[in-house]
């Protein structure tokens, strides 16, 4: 079930009127919990003992870490946790492609491996849901945050529908106080969440999906077949695909939380204005990159070692955040490319910074552009990693983001960039423009009266009815 | 995290909070009703089929009605009847209620709609297809039944109850927000608006616009008589010849009748109530189609001849009557603009030679 879909409509619909309706805490919590689980195991059904254990393992995790004195038995409670979480995601998500890989080797080894017959299907945000459970145990292990008593509660934390297929991240740090008061929706709230499901929408179905549509998927899927100004703008569709099908999804979570009273984090703040691949990723998918940074980055000495041990902590943490996403080498490539441009960044950052003449120049215009040009460039070339089909097509695209040329190589095919992808790249847009109105001094308010927003709204609502395709594409993350 | 009662609010509290619930459903509400009040610009747009031939049949009395499922859309042009005479007096003035994919039970219940002042004379194009109990078609409870419609079909065809009423829920259901109803023709008048301030913007889009705005007007101000023009040209004995596979058609699967049939006696009854002449052509359709079905084709066939009986004339307008052949239809059921022009001639003669009210089989 998804979010730009009518039965995800209905099935809300009856959670709030049911959640509402109650008045009791612990019953309106019972009713989201259920909510969630049947949201959970609507597709595919048989994988809801899967969530179920890995909550019961962590809840369970969690009170012994917060009752034991010992800290051996502390420690072996958070391994199991860890274990059985780590366990699961690499079970479901890396044994296919460990597998098939397998095969390949032994092929060349001359031993035959027959290939994998069946394809294992993701339980629904497992690469979420293994995250915060991780999270929450680490947190009451380092006494960060106490253990959850009641079992319906850590089981809500986890499974909260509205962030449950694809995140945000939340840290039980953030999510589990507000539980801890009955959660009263307040008008500010209720206006917020129609403007961000709004928002979502419009992102998802009018900018995202159209995109993917008109050009995005036909070049991607045949580079070959295209000229290079095409593949110059499907590169960037797919930049503004990406960001408006994620940072969409992220704004309909938000605001579907907000109508049961609960805050989720930003997950992103307008990426495409980052001027350096390490103001990149504090601008992207925040609620992983926190993640990471906290439970990974810093456990390994994050930058207090040396040069070379920081090097290589980067390079680990960014493999692993390539990898976090899928199962594939194009990941590993995606992940090694981040690593190795942020090892890159962070040493010339270290050799310029505090050089007077330098510091003078990175303080220009001019600068900042040539700054926020060969940042985009660098996630560009990351994008085709993650989407290209094939190698060579993938060499073929980032070419002619260089600046090569190529004449297509089917004329039938080859066609103009449609007018609309212009239209659409400049909607998705429109929040970093209003960001650089406001930056060069343009009075745009910082936010408009309830009214006029819930208006807009209401008008984005109708364009989605009139113009969004039938059928919503399944949002890219939450293939994660 | 000890469980707590929720906090304490006032009804009044409550209320205030819901005010950006209730500006949206204001903002909703008025975007709603400009596009209602705007409603003939967006269907002239993506007209409802069967409710824009009901519409385009009222709009004036007529003379004569042709009623039936496509092959009557397709096969019979007014137009080309010019002559038809019923009972010595001419009959100028027809117009052409073919639904697409439609059944018997539509057919009846179209014609009383599509004729508040009943004409003279009614023809009925029947099909196979119109009486096959295997198949119902949602466009009809859909876009055409009042609650009285659906109040006879559930008394009338047992078997099509559960079905009429949910799909005759979900239309209303639909009907609900004018933007959603009409979403497919602001879709196509925002393309053709687009199209001609930006020529190149969105050029399939907008060629879809102005064939269905052609297809809306050619049924407004028409005669019901309204084929694609590529459809109108089209021939099916050059598709065989370039070996085309058999077009699926699943519209004579299972064929079973009798629920659908009982409308024949809803339409004759309807015609003898208001003093209106009802005559039934049996329409042509392939060798092919007759070959691959020949059971379906014999039932139909058993059925028609059973009207005579009741009063009802029935016109057999089969290939050899007619002299049709492959090249005079578009499809393996569907005549083209060549096939219509002699179906509707044969027609007009036909009529005009029966012995009026004798009931005679030709």
């Amino acid at each position: 079930m998804i979010f730009a879909s009518k039965s995800f409509l209905v099935f809300l619909a009856v959670v709030l009127v049911l959640y509402h309706g109650l008045g009791r805490r612990d019953h309106r919590y019972r009713v989201l919990l259920l909510a969630s689980w049947l949201f959970y195991a609507v597709v595919p059904p048989h994988y809801w003992p899967v969530i179920f254990a890995l909550t019961l393992i962590d809840y369970v995790a969690g009170v012994r870490i917060g009752r034991a004195a010992d800290e051996r038995v502390r420690r072996r409670w958070l391994t199991a946790s860890i274990v059985a979480n780590l366990g699961l995601l690499i079970g479901f998500k890396y044994t296919p492609f460990a597998y098939e890989n397998a095969v390949t080797v032994a092929g060349l080894l001359g031993v035959p491996l027959s290939p994998a017959t069946l394809s294992i299907v993701l339980p629904l945000g497992i690469s979420y849901h293994t995250f915060q459970g991780i999270s929450y145990t680490v947190d009451v292990y380092r006494r960060q945050i106490p253990a959850v008593t009641s079992f319906t509660d850590y089981a809500l934390f986890v499974s909260f529908f509205p962030q449950l297929a694809a995140g945000p991240i939340v840290r039980a740090a953030d999510f589990l106080p507000q539980m801890a008061t009955p959660p009263t929706v307040t008008r500010v709230q209720i206006a917020d969440g129609i403007v961000l499901f709004a928002s979502g929408l419009v992102k998802k179905l009018l900018v995202a999906d159209p995109l993917d549509q008109l050009l995005v998927g036909p070049v991607f899927a045949d580079p070959f077949a295209y000229t290079d100004a095409a593949h110059r703008w499907a590169v960037i569709g797919w930049a503004v695909q990406i960001y408006c099908d994620f940072s969409g999804y992220t704004d309909m979570a938000r605001g579907v939380s907000k109508w049961f009273g609960f805050e989720l984090p930003e997950n992103f703040n307008l990426p495409y204005l980052a001027t350096s691949i390490a103001d990149f990723w504090r601008r992207w998918h925040l609620s992983l990159s926190a993640w990471l940074r906290d439970y990974v980055y810093f456990p390994m000495g994050g930058s207090r070692g040396g040069e070379l041990r920081t090097a290589f902590n980067l390079l680990a943490l960014f493999v692993l955040c390539g990898l976090w996403h899928g199962a594939a080498w194009n990941w590993l490539a995606y992940g090694l490319f981040n690593g190795a441009l942020m090892v890159l960044h962070r040493g010339y950052d270290r050799a310029v910074n505090g050089r007077p003449a330098w510091d003078a120049l990175r303080g220009t215009v001019g600068w900042s552009l040539f700054a926020w040009a060969a940042t985009a460039l660098q996630f560009l070339v990351g994008l085709v990693m993650i989407r290209t089909a094939n190698w060579p097509g993938g060499v073929r695209l980032t070419q002619s983001l260089l600046g090569q040329s190529f004449e297509p190589t089917s004329v039938e095919v080859a066609t103009a960039v449609p007018l609309p992808v212009g239209v659409l790249v400049a909607c998705g847009l429109a929040g970093h423009a209003v960001e650089l109105l406001r930056r060069a001094g343009v009075p745009v308010p910082a936010t408009w009266p309830e009214p006029v927003r819930v208006f807009a709204a209401a008008a984005a609502f109708a364009t989605v009815i009139v113009f969004a395709p039938g059928v919503s594409k399944t949002f890219l993350y939450v293939q994660f | 995290m000890t469980p707590t009662p929720a906090a304490p609010t006032t009804p009044a509290r409550n209320w205030r909070k819901l005010r950006p619930l209730l500006w949206l459903a204001l903002a909703f509400g008025l975007l709603d009703c400009a596009a209602r009040r705007t409603a003939p610009v967006w269907e002239r747009h993506s007209p409802d089929d069967y409710a824009a031939r009901v519409e385009g049949c009222r709009r004036e009395p007529r003379d004569f009605i042709l009623v039936g499922g496509s092959p009557v859309s397709e096969g019979f042009d007014p137009d080309a009847m010019t002559g038809l005479t019923w009972q010595g007096l001419p009959l100028a003035n027809g117009y052409a209620v073919g639904l697409p994919g439609g059944t018997l039970t539509d057919i009846a219940i179209a014609l009383r709609h599509a004729a508040p002042i009943p004409p003279r004379l009614v023809i009925y194009g029947a099909s196979a297809t119109d009486m096959n109990d295997a198949r119902n078609e949602p466009h009809g409870p859909y876009s055409l039944y009042a609650t009285a419609d659906v109040a006879e079909v559930w008394r009338t065809r047992p078997d099509a109850r559960a079905w009429t009423v949910r799909r005759y829920a979900e239309g209303q259901c639909r009907r609900v927000s004018a933007i959603y109803r009409h979403r497919h023709g602001l879709k196509m008048a925002a393309a053709d608006a687009l199209e001609s301030q930006s020529p190149g913007a969105c050029p399939e889009a907008a060629k879809e616009a102005n064939g269905l705005r052609d297809y809306a007007d050619a049924l407004r101000l028409g005669r019901g008589y309204a084929p694609a023009a590529w459809f109108a040209d089209a021939r099916y004995d050059l598709r065989k010849a370039a070996s085309a596979p058999f077009a699926p058609f699943d519209f004579l699967d299972k064929y079973r009748t009798g629920s659908h049939w009982r409308y024949a006696a809803e339409l004759h009854a309807w015609c003898t109530e208001h003093g209106v002449a009802l005559v039934v052509v049996e329409m042509p359709v392939t060798a092919d189609l007759e070959a691959k079905y020949p059971g379906p084709t014999a039932e139909f066939r058993s059925l028609l001849g059973t009207l005579p009986a009741d009063g009802v004339p029935v016109l057999r307008a089969r290939r050899e009557a007619l002299n049709l052949n492959d090249a005079d239809f578009a499809d393996t059921i569907h005549l083209n603009r060549a096939g219509a022009a002699k179906l509707s001639a044969w027609t007009r003669d036909a009529v005009n030679a029966l012995p009026h009210g004798d009931g005679a089989a030709r």
